[in-house]
């Protein structure tokens, strides 16, 4: 089964974003 | 390891290929910085923010895959409407109601695609048919009263 690639910094996501002109998905998880 | 929604493989793909999936963990104890920045107060919370970081999209919850699927879509969908860009949010949301017929959403992102459609066409009769179709199809539904001032249009 194929994982997602999660990136866990918001600013390298964003920079992901722009480089690959796609929208960022972000969760918020608690781990609880 | 990837659970609930995201066990799913067409979650999976969906994410991987439209979207730059990103995590961040929350501590109530000591709030994060993103925590604080984007007004999170419970788990999960989910949201879709364009490139430039800016918010468009928000789930608070848990949501099964095809609501999942749907409110990503209709995330998509906002940001090409928040920024003018109508026939690329019609066809998003297009997809979106041919995809996930029976999703929470359809209601939102048929009201959504009826503006949108208006802003391109400047034709009124967009908001009337949206005030037909939700009364029709989703007449219990908020986004239905919303589009109730759309009746006085002529269909």
């Amino acid at each position: 089964m194929p994982e997602i690639t999660w990136e866990r910094d918001f600013n390298v996501a964003m920079e992901k974003a722009k480089k690959a002109d796609k929208p960022i998905f972000h969760d918020f998880w608690f781990d609880g | 390891m990837n659970t609930g929604p995201y066990s799913d493989v067409m979650v999976q793909k969906y994410l991987e290929e439209e979207f730059v999936p990103l995590k961040s963990q929350c501590f109530w104890d000591k709030r994060t910085e993103l925590m604080k920045q984007f007004y999170i107060a419970w788990t999960p919370t989910l949201l879709v923010h364009d490139t430039a970081g800016q918010e468009h999209h928000r789930i608070v919850g848990f949501v099964p895959s095809d609501d999942f699927l749907a409110h990503l879509g209709l995330g998509k969908g906002k940001i090409f409407f928040n920024h003018f860009r109508f026939a690329e949010a019609i066809a998003q949301f297009h997809a979106i109601v041919e995809r996930h017929p029976n999703a929470g959403v359809i209601p939102e992102t048929i009201f959504f695609l009826g503006v949108a459609e208006y802003w391109k066409t400047h034709d009124a009769k967009a908001l009337r048919r949206t005030y037909d179709t939700l009364t029709v199809k989703y007449p219990m539904s908020e986004w239905a009263r919303r589009a109730t001032p759309y009746a006085q249009i002529p269909s």
